[in-house]
């Protein structure tokens, strides 16, 4: 017969609030188990600089933070496999997790799975991440001060980081498939005035201009199917998020955009299963609110655990 | 066994023995390229005895680059008897490689 060793804590996905619930639940004595597809960190691990996580003066490269997460949830005692997570069975009981390398059981699961921008779809797009290909301008736009940047997309997140990076960049240039934007009102009148962002309607990106980073765009407007290349530095893509809830539809219960419905405490519908990070409702995701979720999840799985929920 | 960067004539002379070799062409300014160095590494542990496993950096080795015919990076490309059997792009997981290493050997 098989050994199946049973874990008090299996949390899929390894980014900042996954190894978070890792350090948390390793330090607690907990048997600890992180879930991660590739490597550590999700989109953190993405962002060249990360100027917004407080304790590095300096800023800190968002591959090098993620390692560091990894390596402290280890040095408690965590373990991490590189899996692709398949199938949840999160009623059973123990909790049942199959991925691309085996079968893992947990009497509690955290969820941080994350979510992801997004993509143009264009081809060269995932090479010039960091390259001047970006998906969050309250990350990245630093690096585009005095610069040219285009902003891909019409909705509140993309109007806002079309005027944010208008304060910086020295012209941003909004590109949409439509003529008029779907954000807010309060985004239209500061956009319209601001005197260095200019709007592209009606046009979709069809290449991305490269040597070794970024140096324009083509587009194409969908209306006369002219095309035009735009020179510039950088290109945020802005065209919505998709969280990473697949494994769960059917046994969380999610909000119409798809994130697990969990408050502040982390629990979702199913006791002893916690949502933390991107992957939950929540008005702010960054890696603070998302190392926040992670020590509450393993704070309520405690309690849980000991049979006192 | 992590993977081992190597340059034109390692890869010419690993390659031309008819070996089976799986090379990442990577950069170092490729941000997606360092994502699936943890996994690449682990993929280097698991098939080590069975293939070589190898990193190729296209900024020191912009002829091979060119001469294999990369045009986006990361690419894998797994060889076999000299020449090339099968190429991966970009790899969301290292689920994705394991499968890719599979199939293309038992084709």
């Amino acid at each position: 017969m098989n050994f199946h060793p049973i874990y008090d804590i299996v949390i899929v996905g390894g980014g900042p609030g996954g190894y978070t619930a890792a350090l948390y639940a390793a330090r607690a004595g907990l048997d600890t188990l992180v879930l991660e597809k590739l490597s550590a960190g999700g989109q953190m691990a993405l962002t060249q600089q990360i100027d917004n996580y407080p304790g590095f003066e300096d800023g800190i490269d968002g591959f090098d933070l993620a390692e560091k997460m990894h390596r402290q949830a280890q040095r408690f005692g965590a373990k991490t496999v590189y899996a692709e997570t398949r199938k949840l069975n999160l009623t059973a009981q123990p909790k049942i997790v199959e991925t691309s390398d085996g079968t893992f059981y947990g009497k509690a699961v955290v969820l941080a799975t994350g979510a992801t921008p997004r993509e143009l779809g264009v081809a060269g797009e995932k090479e010039l991440v960091g390259c001047g290909v970006a998906y969050c301008a309250v990350c990245d736009s630093m690096a585009y001060r005095g610069k040219t940047v285009a902003v891909v997309g019409g909705g509140n997140s993309a109007a806002a980081d079309a005027l944010l990076l208008s304060r910086i960049a020295k012209k941003v240039i909004l590109v949409h498939r439509r003529d008029t934007l779907r954000a807010t009102k309060i985004y239209h009148e500061p956009l319209l005035k601001a005197e260095n962002v200019e709007f592209r309607w009606n046009s979709v990106v069809t290449a991305l201009l490269h040597q070794d980073r970024l140096t324009g765009i083509r587009l194409k407007n969908i209306l006369s199917g002219e095309t035009s290349i735009v020179e510039c530095d950088g290109v945020f893509v802005s065209v919505g998020r998709k969280p990473a809830t697949e494994l769960v539809r059917g046994q969380l219960e999610l909000d119409r955009d798809g994130y697990v419905l969990a408050g502040e405490t982390t629990e979702t519908n199913i006791p002893g299963v916690y949502a933390v990070g991107d992957v939950r409702t929540k008005p702010l995701r960054q890696i603070v609110t998302a190392v926040a979720d992670g020590a509450v999840a393993i704070h309520m799985a405690e309690k849980y655990l000991a049979g006192d929920v | 066994m992590e993977a081992m960067n190597i340059n034109q004539a390692q890869f010419e002379q690993m390659v031309g023995s008819g070996k089976t070799v799986l090379v990442d062409f990577w950069a170092p300014w490729c941000g997606y390229c360092r994502r699936i160095a943890p996994a690449y590494d682990q993929i280097g542990k698991r098939y080590g005895h069975t293939l070589v496993v190898a990193k190729v950096n296209i900024d020191d080795e912009p002829h091979l680059a060119e001469a294999e015919q990369i045009e986006v990076i990361p690419t894998l490309v797994l060889y076999r008897d000299g020449k090339s059997i099968g190429s991966l792009v970009a790899p969301e997981s290292k689920a994705v490689i394991d499968q890719f290493i599979r199939e293309t050997l038992a084709k």
